[in-house]
C-alpha cells in the first residue's frame, strides 16, 4: 500500500519550464549599490530609498531565525541577483498587444491567460515575472468602482500618500530577518485599495513566476481595505525546474478598517525540488493583516510546492469584534519542509479566530503546524477554535503540531486539538472495491481530508487547488 | 553565564567522589550551556530571575526537620534535610527485595553500577539537571528485586530550612516483574532554593506508581525533574499536585524504551498570588506498541502563571503507538496567564495520537446565580468548577494520598479569587 | 439450468490471513441468476470469504482456483474485479470523512463505466439515479452530500451499501450481513431491494444469520459455512432447519491439537 502511494508521489511539475524571454538581470550580490540601483530602476522617490536602506541596516544586525522545524543550507545572500526584468519591460507596456508574445504564452501555459477576452469573467489579474509586474487585466473596469489595482512600484509613484501611510505598519520593517530583506529589496508586487463602502467587483488576482536563475523573488503586496469594503484576493506561484534553490522573501500586509472584510486566497506551488531534494524554492514569507473593528480577514492557503515553506500569515484582532481566519492544506512529499501556521493575536473585545489547518506528508517530507493564539488582557469574550489534523502516507515522513496558546483573560475561551492518522487500508479497501483504481482512492480520501478548507477557496481556486492535490499525488499508489 | 551558575560550577569543581567522572561531563556540557533567557524555548515563560538572585546557602549544620503525618499513609521514609540523606529518619526495617542506600557506601561492584546508571535516563538538555549532576550532595540507589511487589510505599521528602540551598537526587531501578510506589515530596520554608531530580528505570512486566508534590509555595525556588525508562510491558502510573512558588520547574521525561509500555501521567496545579509554576511534559515512543494518556488541568488566579509543555514525540519505529494529551485551563483573573504548548512530532504513520488544549472561564452567571441563593462564593465557585481537578484526584491510585491531598486543593481553590 | 455456464466457480480454496488458515477447503459453483445463501456460526469465515473473493490486502490465496465469468479472479487487482462485476456489501462499513457519498458513488460508476470503455455518466443523470436509489432504500436524499458513511448509524450504513449495489449494477453481489443491525422495515427494504434487482445475470451470495431474511429473498441455495469450508447445502428448507436446530449438528467434533493451535 505504502509503495503505492509513494509511486503515486512522484509526479512531474507541470509549470517546471524555462521561458525564453530576454531579460535584464543584476550581477549577484547585495550591498546599498544594489539598493540604490533597484530603486533608480524603479523610478522611485527619495523617501522609498532612505526606508529600504534603514531597513537594509536593520536586517545587517539581524539573524536568521532558527527556530523553524527547517533543514537547509546556509543561504549565501551574496549570490543571489536581486533584479532581474523581461528586457521587453523596459519601457513599460501600455497595452497588452505591446506585451511580448513570449511572456503573454508563458502565463497561458501555466492556464493564466491574460487576454481579458478569454479570462474567466470576474478576475482581474496582475502577473509579476521575476521582479517586474507585466501586465494587469481589467484595470479599467476596477477603476470604474474607484478600486486602484496596480503593481506596488507604480502605487509608490501614484499613491504615495497611501504607501508612506500603510507600507511597513503591519509587519514592521524588522519585524524578522527575511521581512527586513524583503522591505530593502523587493521589486513589485501589487497594491490594491479599495474604498469605502466598495465591494470590489471582481476577484483580484496575483500571478507570481520567478524565471531567471540565480534570481530571488522579493515581492511585496499592500492591501487596505477602507471601512466598509469588501475584497477577495487570490495569489498563485510557479517556477521553472532548476537545480539551484531559489529564494523567495515575500512580504504582504493587509489592512482592514472598519467593517472592512479581505479574503486572501493563496495557491502556492513553487518548485518543489526533485525527489531526492535537489532544486526547488526556499519560501520564506511573512503575511499579516490587521482587522480594525468589525473587520474580517480571512486566509486561505493551499501549499504544495517549495523545497522549504516558512510561512504564518496572521490576523492582529485590534479592533472590538474583528474576526480572523487561517484554512490551510499544506502537503509535503520528496524531501519537502513546511513549517507554516498562523499566528491570531487578540486585542479587541469579542473577537474571534478560526484556524483550520490540514497537513499531509508523504515520501521523505516533513509538514509541521506552528501557530500562536494569544487573549491579551483587553480581549474580553474573545473565543479561539483551532482544528490541526495530520494525515501521514508512507512511514518515512514527519507530521508535527507545535502550538502555542497564552491566554491572559479570563473570559477568553480558547479550543485547540489536534490529530494524527493515515490512509487507512479499509478506506483504500472499499474504494477499490467499488472500482476506483489506488491513485484515485488516495486523491480522494485526501481530498475528503482537506474539505473544510476547500470550501473556503474561492470556486475556480477550489477547483485549481483540488486538481493540484490529485497531479500532486498521482503515482503515490500503484 | 549568570554568576549564580558560575559560582555552581565553580563550587562543583571542588568536589571529588565516586561520581567524579559524570560530574566532569555533566561540567562540561555546562560550561558551553548559554544561560537561558526569553528566547531560549525551553524557558520561554519562565524567567530564572529568582535564580539569579537567590541568596540561598548550602547550610551545613544539623537542622532538625521532618516530613508530616499522612493520616492513614504508611511509607517507607526516605528523608534529605537540606539536601543531606537523613540515614536517621530512614524505615529501619524494610521489606524484602527492596535496598536503600546511599551510593558513597555501596560496595564497588554495586557502586560501579550505580555509576553507570547514573543520568542515564535524564536528558543532557535540562540545565538543572546538569547542575545537580555536578552538586548532588546525597545520591541515593533504590532498587527492587525481580518479581517482587512492595506494599508499602516509598516517600522522598526533600525538607528545606529558610535560606538553604540542596541538590537531591535518587535512582530507582525496579527489576522485572516488581513493583513499587514512590512518592516525591518538597517541603520548604521561605528563600530556599533545590534542585530535585529522581531516575526511575522500570523494567518489563515491572509497574510503577508515581506521585510528585510541589506544594511549597512563597520565595522558594523549586526546580526538579522525574524521569521514567520503561522496558517491553512496563507500566506506570504518575499523578503530579503543583501549587508554584516563587519559581517551581518541573521535567517529566517519560520514555517508552520497550514495546507495549504503558503510561499515564495525571498533573493538576493551581496557582495564586504570585506564584509561577512550570511543567514540561515530555514522551518519548521510541518503540511500538506503547501507550500514553496524560491529563493535565490547571487553575490559576490572581496574578500566577501557569506554563505547560506537553510534547509528544513518535520515533520512526513506534509503529502502533497510542498516545494522547487532555490539557484543560482555568484562568481567574485577568493578570494571570496561562502559557501551554502541547506538541507532537510524529516520524511512524500508524499511530493515534491527538492533544486537545483548552483554556476557559470560570462562569460568572452561575457563580452570581448561586451566590444569589445563599451560597458563599467560595463554596459555590468549588461546586462549579472543581469536579475538574476532582476528577484527576479520583484516578489517584493511594486513597490514602487522596483523601489527604483532596480538602488540601480544594481549600486553596475556594480561596482564589475570581477578578 | 445445470448446462449454463457458471459465474462464479470456487474449486479447493484455501486461503489465510496473517498466516492463520480461515478458508479450508471450499468449493461453491454459481450460476447466473441464482441466489445462495450462506449460513454459519461466528468466525466461520464468511466475511473472509468475501474479503478473499474481492482481493483485499492480507488475504492470501494458498491453493484452490477461482474464476469469475471463466476468467481468473485470484489474478485481478481489486478493482479490477470491481469493474468485473463483483460487489461486496460490507459487514462494517468504513467511513470517509470528507468524501461526500455522491461524489465517492459517481466516480465509481465512472471508474467501471470507463473500464467498460463507456463514457462518464452525466452528473445530471447521475443525480438522478442517484436520488431514485437513496428513495429505494429509503434514506434521505440528504445522505447524498454527507461523508461516506460518516456518522451513520448502523442501519443507514447497511441502507447506504445496498444503494450502492443499486447504483454500479453488479453481476456478483456478495452481501455479508446486510440484515443485522436492521430495524423491521428496513429487513424490508434490503429484500425488497434485492429481489428488485434479481435478474438471469444476475446473482448474489447473501451471507446471513437469520432465516428471517430469506423468508423475504428466496434463496435457490443454502450453504453451511463453518471452520472454513461448506459442511452442508441444500435447498431454502435447510435455513429453516437450521433455525429450528443451530449448527451443532453439522460441526465436527474439533480435534485435541486444534484446539491448542
Ligand atoms: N486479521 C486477522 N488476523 C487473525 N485472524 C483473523 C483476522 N481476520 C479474521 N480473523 C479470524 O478469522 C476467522 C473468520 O473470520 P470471519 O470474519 O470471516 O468470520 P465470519 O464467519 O464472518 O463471522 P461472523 O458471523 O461473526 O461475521 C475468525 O476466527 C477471525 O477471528
Ligand atoms: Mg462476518
Amino acid at each position: 500500500m505504502t509503495e503505492q502511494i509513494d509511486k503515486a508521489l512522484a509526479r512531474e511539475y507541470e509549470a517546471g519550464f524555462v521561458s525564453d524571454v530576454e531579460s535584464e538581470t543584476f550581477e549577484p550580490g547585495l550591498d546599498e549599490s544594489v539598493i540604490q540601483r533597484i530603486s533608480e530602476m524603479k523610478g522611485e522617490p527619495e523617501w522609498m530609498l532612505e526606508w529600504r536602506l534603514s531597513a537594509f541596516r536593520e536586517w545587517l544586525e539581524m539573524e536568521e531565525p532558527d527556530w523553524a522545524l527547517v533543514d537547509y543550507p546556509k543561504i549565501d545572500f551574496q549570490a543571489i541577483s536581486y533584479y532581474s526584468a523581461p528586457k521587453s519591460m523596459k519601457d513599460k507596456p501600455k497595452s497588452l498587444d505591446e506585451v511580448d508574445p513570449e511572456l503573454l504564452r508563458t502565463y497561458e501555459k501555466l492556464g493564466i491567460p491574460l487576454i481579458e477576452q478569454q479570462m474567466l469573467a470576474g478576475i482581474a489579474v496582475d502577473a509579476v515575472f521575476d521582479s517586474v509586474s507585466v501586465v494587469t487585466t481589467f484595470r479599467d473596469k476596477l477603476e470604474e468602482a474607484g478600486v486602484i489595482f496596480c503593481p506596488i512600484s507604480e502605487a509608490i509613484k501614484k499613491h504615495p500618500e497611501l504607501v508612506k501611510k500603510y507600507l511597513g505598519s503591519v509587519v514592521a520593517k524588522k519585524d524578522n530577518y527575511y521581512a527586513a530583506l524583503n522591505c530593502a529589496v523587493f521589486t513589485d508586487g501589487s497594491f490594491v485599495y479599495i474604498p469605502k463602502g466598495t465591494r470590489c467587483p471582481m476577484e483580484l488576482s496575483t500571478y507570481f513566476r520567478i524565471n531567471e536563475q540565480n534570481t530571488g523573488q522579493f515581492e511585496r503586496t499592500l492591501i487596505i481595505a477602507d471601512e466598509g469594503s469588501h475584497v477577495s484576493y487570490l495569489e498563485g506561484c510557479t517556477a521553472p525546474q532548476r537545480d539551484e534553490n531559489q529564494l523567495h522573501a515575500a512580504v504582504v500586509e493587509l489592512v482592514a478598517m472598519d467593517n472592512a472584510e479581505i479574503k486572501y486566497s493563496t495557491v502556492q506551488n513553487w518548485y518543489p525540488g526533485d525527489e531526492n531534494g535537489k532544486g526547488g524554492i526556499y519560501n520564506f514569507v511573512t503575511k499579516r493583516g490587521i482587522c480594525h473593528t468589525s473587520a474580517k480577514i480571512s486566509w486561505t492557503q493551499v501549499e504544495t510546492g517549495s523545497a522549504v515553506t516558512w510561512k504564518y500569515p496572521s490576523c492582529i484582532l485590534k479592533g472590538d469584534n474583528s474576526v480572523g481566519e487561517f484554512y490551510s492544506v499544506a502537503l509535503t512529499r520528496g524531501r519537502q519542509q513546511a513549517d507554516t501556521g498562523t499566528k491570531m493575536i487578540h486585542i479587541g473585545k469579542n473577537t474571534k479566530s478560526t484556524i483550520i489547518a490540514k497537513g499531509i506528508s508523504a515520501g521523505k517530507s516533513n509538514g509541521s503546524y506552528r501557530g500562536l493564539v494569544r487573549m491579551n488582557p483587553g480581549a474580553d469574550g474573545a473565543r479561539n477554535f483551532t482544528q490541526c489534523d495530520s494525515l501521514l502516507i508512507g512511514d518515512q515522513c514527519g507530521a508535527h503540531t507545535f502550538p502555542y496558546v497564552e491566554s491572559r483573560n479570563p473570559s477568553a475561551i480558547i479550543e485547540h486539538e489536534a490529530t494524527t492518522s493515515k490512509v487507512s487500508d479499509e478506506q483504500m479497501f472499499l474504494c477499490r472495491q467499488r472500482g476506483l483504481d489506488p491513485e484515485k482512492a488516495v486523491s480522494m480520501i485526501v481530498n475528503g481530508f482537506c474539505k473544510e478548507v476547500f470550501k473556503e477557496l474561492p470556486m475556480e481556486f477550489a477547483v485549481e487547488a483540488g486538481k493540484l492535490l490529485e497531479i500532486s499525488l498521482e503515482g503515490s499508489v500503484g | 553565564m549568570s554568576e549564580w551558575l558560575e559560582s555552581a560550577i565553580t563550587r562543583a569543581r571542588g568536589i571529588n567522589d565516586w561520581l567524579a567522572p559524570k560530574r566532569a561531563h555533566a561540567l562540561e556540557l555546562l560550561s558551553t550551556t548559554k544561560w537561558p533567557t526569553r528566547k531560549t524555548e525551553a524557558w520561554r515563560y519562565t524567567p530564572l530571575r529568582s535564580v539569579e538572585r537567590s541568596t540561598a546557602k548550602v547550610i551545613k549544620d544539623v537542622v532538625a526537620l521532618s516530613p508530616v503525618d499522612i493520616a492513614g499513609l504508611s511509607a517507607i521514609e526516605l528523608v534529605f534535610v537540606n539536601g543531606k540523606f537523613d540515614a536517621s529518619q530512614l524505615t529501619k526495617i524494610l521489606p524484602e527485595g527492596l535496598s536503600i542506600s546511599l551510593g558513597q557506601t555501596l560496595e564497588n561492584a554495586q557502586q560501579a553500577q550505580a555509576l553507570n546508571a547514573f543520568s542515564t535516563i535524564k536528558p543532557e538538555r535540562h540545565l538543572f539537571g546538569l547542575v545537580n549532576d555536578a552538586l548532588a550532595q546525597d545520591v541515593v540507589v533504590v532498587s527492587v528485586a525481580e518479581g517482587v511487589e512492595i506494599a508499602q510505599p516509598i516517600r522522598i521528602s526533600s525538607l528545606l530550612s529558610h535560606g538553604a540551598e540542596s541538590h537531591t537526587r535518587v535512582q530507582v531501578s525496579l527489576a522485572a516483574g516488581s513493583r513499587l510506589a514512590v512518592i516525591e515530596d518538597v517541603q520548604a520554608s521561605g528563600d530556599s532554593l533545590n534542585t530535585a531530580f529522581v531516575e526511575y528505570d522500570v523494567a518489563s512486566n515491572a509497574y510503577l506508581e508515581h506521585y510528585r508534590f510541589a506544594l511549597q509555595t512563597g520565595t522558594n525556588v523549586a526546580i526538579g525533574g522525574s524521569h521514567f525508562n520503561l522496558h517491553d510491558h512496563a507500566k506506570m502510573h504518575s499523578t503530579i499536585v503543583g501549587f508554584g512558588s516563587d519559581l517551581s520547574r518541573l521535567d517529566t521525561d517519560i520514555i517508552h524504551a520497550g514495546q507495549f509500555a504503558d503510561a499515564k501521567l495525571n498533573a493538576m496545579y493551581l496557582l495564586d498570588g504570585k506564584e509561577l509554576f512550570d511543567l514540561h511534559a515530555t514522551v518519548e515512543h521510541a518503540m511500538p506498541n506503547g501507550t500514553t494518556e496524560e491529563n493535565v488541568r490547571c487553575i490559576v488566579a490572581d496574578r500566577a502563571r501557569a506554563v505547560f509543555n506537553g510534547r509528544i514525540h513518535i520515533h520512526r519505529d513506534a509503529q502502533k503507538t497510542l498516545a494522547e494529551l487532555n490539557n484543560r485551563n482555568l484562568l481567574m483573573s485577568n493578570t494571570a496567564e496561562i502559557n501551554t504548548k502541547p506538541e507532537l512530532e510524529i516520524y511512524a504513520d500508524d499511530v493515534k495520537c491527538a492533544h486537545g488544549a483548552t483554556v476557559a472561564q470560570i462562569d460568572k452567571q452561575a457563580l452570581y446565580y448561586l451566590q444569589t441563593r445563599g451560597v458563599s462564593r467560595s463554596k459555590a465557585q468549588v461546586m462549579l468548577n472543581f469536579g475538574f481537578i476532582n476528577e484527576l484526584i479520583d484516578l489517584m491510585p493511594n486513597a490514602a494520598l487522596a483523601e489527604w491531598i483532596r480538602p488540601i486543593i480544594r481549600e486553596r481553590f475556594s480561596q482564589m479569587e475570581v477578578k | 439450468m445445470s448446462n449454463t455456464k457458471s459465474l462464479l466457480t470456487i474449486k479447493d480454496l484455501h486461503a489465510s490471513v496473517e498466516e492463520k488458515q480461515i478458508i479450508k477447503g471450499l468449493d461453491l459453483d454459481i450460476k447466473p441468476g441464482e441466489v445462495h445463501a450462506i449460513m454459519g456460526p461466528n468466525g466461520a469465515g464468511k466475511s473472509t470469504l468475501g474479503y478473499v473473493l474481492s482481493g483485499r490486502d492480507g488475504y492470501s490465496v494458498e491453493s484452490g482456483s477461482v474464476t469469475l465469468n471463466g476468467e481468473d479472479l485470484l489474478e485481478m487487482e481489486t478493482e479490477d474485479r470491481a469493474r468485473a462485476g463483483l460487489f461486496l456489501a460490507f459487514q462494517y462499513p468504513v467511513e470517509i470523512p470528507g468524501v461526500s457519498n455522491l461524489e465517492f458513488l459517481k466516480a465509481s460508476v465512472d471508474a467501471q463505466r470507463e473500464a467498460r470503455g463507456e463514457d462518464a455518466i452525466s452528473s445530471a443523470d447521475f443525480l438522478k439515479e442517484a436520488k431514485a436509489a437513496c428513495k429505494q432504500v429509503n434514506l434521505p436524499v440528504a445522505f447524498l452530500k454527507r461523508g461516506v458513511n460518516e456518522g451513520f448509524s448502523g442501519g443507514e450504513k447497511k441502507r447506504n451499501e445496498l444503494m450502492q449495489m443499486l447504483l454500479l449494477k453488479p453481476k456478483l453481489c456478495i452481501l455479508d450481513e446486510t440484515d443485522s443491525g436492521l430495524d423491521i422495515d428496513a429487513l424490508q427494504v434490503v429484500a425488497e431491494g434485492v429481489n428488485s434487482q434479481r435478474s438471469a445475470d444476475r446473482s448474489f451470495i447473501v451471507v446471513t444469520h437469520y432465516q428471517r431474511l430469506l423468508d423475504y429473498i428466496k434463496p435457490d441455495f443454502v450453504h453451511v459455512l463453518s471452520d472454513g469450508k461448506i459442511v452442508k447445502s441444500g435447498d431454502a428448507s435447510l435455513a429453516l432447519e437450521l433455525e429450528a436446530q443451530g449448527y451443532a449438528w453439522l460441526q465436527k467434533e474439533p480435534a485435541e491439537d486444534e484446539l491448542e493451535g
